[in-house]
């Protein structure tokens, strides 16, 4: 009964928020033009499913960010594992990763959209730099920070450097990559949604940068109460895919 | 006198995922007079760390009661003060600021807290460590700063939690040694809960043996060797025999000899 | 450590001088990728010129009041909700919520109620710094050690005692970590909410240099900003590494 406490009382906080934020626009406490209402919202939300509208947003950022996401957990992997396994490569790699890591990159966007032109490319090379880093940098520290034990007991059995790598570290590093990955999936939402403020490509952070040049609250909220869902969907789903491999981390003693 | 009674006491602990209770300790009975030291020892999980954290107050029963000069027990007080076998030294204060703890959320008034601190530091052989910091100590270190916390809110009653457990065996006969000059010093009625049956006969007046299933007592030997204690009364007869004994009791075997 | 110091240097100065050579053996056009020489003269050039430190001036202010307030609010909640678990349970939700939102996305609606000045700036930073802060407040308290706690009580601490002499001084470096999380987010966000709409600040600065192509005042601008965030962490790090012991 204590297992279902805290979901029960979710339920009730979200319940909770959505009947006062109703009553309070009903009352006129609160401007809907400013706040709009979750009945109105709901009917947008509708409206934009029936329409297909929302189904089109929603497939153009979720495609974006699959392709951005995918691309950095390819190069990130095996860029991080690179730097994990020759140290020199991951001192070079360094000052730029701090780059990409602390730069404003939607800040270079006129020249993606130069590159790339107007539109998904630029939203997925944003998505893409933004979450490559995370997963980088935490695959080349799992990979670095082979336990001297396991290293030990790997090569008294004569492993060679490569049955190393592919038998050893590759495998203990994997709660540190999930961990990097769980990092790089809500920087890669974020790249797409930000990108899309500024470069119009039809997804859902396109409509809410229309909608408030509108000054469409309603509509606006309706795409941001999407990704929001999105958003948790991400997250949650990872964590709980880390917590799979938790069993699988080193602990001290070793 | 009795300094403290147990009196019919039962601990139990919810069981969260499982529903029910865990039933630690059963019905039991037990009497402390003033000055003793009592060691009770027993395998793990026959309630003998529960039945310390209720005379601390720290628990509360579930059903009976525990006395303190004939008055019950319902919380934590100045009278008994707890070492633990983690030693639960904040990690942030130093050595001297450890011992300061107990004195200062008892609210001490009329002396100077630290002055009175440094003392114990001294008492427990630790002059010269008054700033170091939890994590450069060694484990033997860290309990006696746990000891000297204990010892300088002056209790009538010590409690110690496996306070050895955590340390290397010849680290754990010296540390029993330098506890047992300490307490020499002022006698102070005191418990002592361990897994070790020899640091149980060298340390105790009385050994108080537990069972698991739920935890009780199944026997109390007087332990007859002269203070003070020494390292070497441990090769005698007399402690081979109680050794013997206890390890019986404590395997299921009826003894050889009553 | 200073073979990494080395070698970082000598990779930094390859791209540096494949960046600037690039060019000028015509393999890709100055106008998309300027060169270092361009960019420093462009430094120079601003500098002298004193717009940056107008515009400076406002990011920074910016930066300052959102991130302060998300201190004052964010640390004292998130210990809050680390001590009471049914408040944790009711916040919980919307908090995770907002957590998983890109705070940038919550950008257009801060401008809606606030305008395109300053208040909207500093209500992103607020948002953006205060989730991590609220969150590794929260986890600070949550994984105090229990021995340490029991030890407090059996020495007579009250509730207060408690919370001031054993959960306060053990969540800090928890804290510490949230508050140097925070800062980067807050340096991201004002820069980018100053370049979704603004009349002044860095990210201003930083839109119209865009929209022009002037990538080499622009690259000033964004390293400006990469080594401010870069001063602000590291000084967090120094103070969280004094903090844990």
């Amino acid at each position: 009964m204590t297992q279902l406490k805290p979901v029960l009382l979710g339920i009730v906080s979200f319940t909770v928020i959505l009947l006062v934020w109703e009553s309070a626009v009903r009352v006129g406490w609160l401007n809907p033009f400013f706040t709009s209402q979750p009945t109105a919202i709901a009917a947008a939300l509708a409206r934009d499913v029936r329409s297909g509208e929302l189904a089109r947003g929603a497939s153009v950022s979720v495609r974006e960010f699959g392709a951005g996401f995918g691309a950095a957990i390819v190069v990130g992997l095996s860029l991080g594992v690179v730097a994990g396994w020759f140290r020199s490569v991951e001192y070079a790699l360094d000052p730029f990763i701090w780059f990409i890591y602390s730069a404003p990159l939607i800040a270079f966007y006129p020249l993606f959209v130069l590159w790339l032109g107007l539109g998904t490319h630029t939203v997925i090379a944003i998505s893409f730099l933004l979450s490559v880093t995370p997963i980088t940098v935490n695959t080349a520290t799992g990979i670095r920070n082979l336990s001297p034990t396991l290293l030990l007991a790997a090569r008294s059995f004569g492993a060679r450097p490569h049955d190393v790598l592919w038998k050893v570290a590759l495998p203990a590093s994997v709660p540190m990559m999930v961990a990097g990955l769980r990092l790089g999936v809500g920087r890669a939402l974020t790249g797409v949604v930000i990108a899309e403020l500024f470069v119009p490509s039809g997804g859902l952070g396109s409509s809410i940068a229309y909608n408030a040049g509108l000054l469409r609250t309603t509509d606006m909220l309706a795409s941001l109460m999407v990704i929001v869902v999105l958003g948790v969907i991400c997250t949650q789903g990872l964590s709980a895919i880390e917590a799979r491999f938790d069993s699988w981390r080193i602990g001290p003693g070793f | 006198m009795v300094h403290i009674r147990i009196d019919g006491l039962t601990v139990a602990y919810d069981k969260p995922l499982a529903g029910g209770a865990f039933v630690a300790v059963s019905n039991l009975n037990l009497d402390v007079p003033r000055g003793t030291f009592v060691t009770i020892v027993g395998p793990s999980g026959c309630g003998k760390s529960s039945v310390l954290l209720a005379i601390a107050g720290l628990t509360k029963p579930a059903a009976g009661r525990v006395l303190v000069n004939d008055r019950p027990v319902s919380g934590p007080g100045r009278d008994r003060a707890m070492v633990f076998q983690e030693f639960a030294l904040m990690p942030w204060r130093t050595v001297v600021e450890n011992v300061r703890f107990g004195l200062e959320l008892q609210r001490w008034t009329g002396e100077d807290l630290t002055e009175r601190a440094h003392r114990y530091v001294r008492l427990v052989g630790l002059q010269g460590f008054e700033h170091y910091r939890p994590h450069q100590l060694s484990g033997g270190m860290r309990q006696r700063v746990g000891i000297a916390r204990a010892l300088a809110v002056n209790p009538e009653i010590l409690l110690l939690d496996e306070p050895f457990g955590a340390l290397d065996a010849q680290t754990r006969e010296s540390m029993g040694d330098e506890l047992l000059k300490i307490w020499e010093q002022d006698k102070k009625t005191a418990l002592f809960v361990t897994h070790s049956i020899d640091e149980a006969i060298f340390l105790g007046d009385t050994v108080v043996i537990m069972s698991t299933g739920p935890g009780r007592i199944v026997e109390t030997i007087p332990i007859d060797l002269a203070r003070p204690r020494t390292i070497d009364m441990m090769d005698t007869a007399a402690f081979v025999e109680y050794r013997r004994r206890i390890r019986h009791q404590l395997n299921g075997e009826v003894p050889a000899h009553a | 450590m200073r073979s990494r110091l080395l070698v970082s240097t000598v990779a930094v100065t390859l791209f540096l001088v494949a960046w600037e050579i690039a060019p000028r053996l015509r393999l890709v056009d100055p106008f998309f990728t300027s060169q270092p020489s361009r960019v420093l003269v462009a430094g120079v050039d601003i500098i002298r010129s004193g717009t940056l430190l107008h515009d400076a001036t406002v990011s920074l202010s910016e930066f300052t009041v959102g991130f302060a307030l998300a201190l004052v609010v964010g640390v004292p909640v998130g210990l809050m909700l680390g001590t009471f678990p049914t408040l944790r349970h009711l916040l919980d939700p919307p908090l995770m919520a907002i957590y998983a939102t890109p705070q940038l996305a919550l950008l257009p609606i801060f401008v809606l109620w606030l305008g395109i000045g300053m208040a909207s700036k500093i209500a992103v930073v607020f948002i953006g710094a205060s989730i991590p802060i609220i969150v590794n407040s929260m986890a600070g308290v949550r994984q105090v050690e229990q021995p340490l706690v029991l030890a407090a009580r059996s020495f007579c601490a009250t509730g207060r005692d408690v919370f001031v002499k054993v959960m306060l001084p053990a969540s800090l470096p928890a804290v510490m970590i949230g508050i140097r999380l925070g800062l980067s987010r807050a340096v991201l966000g004002v820069v980018v909410a100053e370049m979704y709409v603004s009349q002044e600040g860095v990210g201003n600065q930083i839109m119209r240099l865009g929209s022009a192509f002037r990538v080499d005042h622009l690259l000033v601008y964004v390293l400006l900003v990469s080594a401010f965030g870069l001063g602000a962490t590291t000084m967090a790090r120094k103070l969280e590494e004094r903090v844990a012991r």
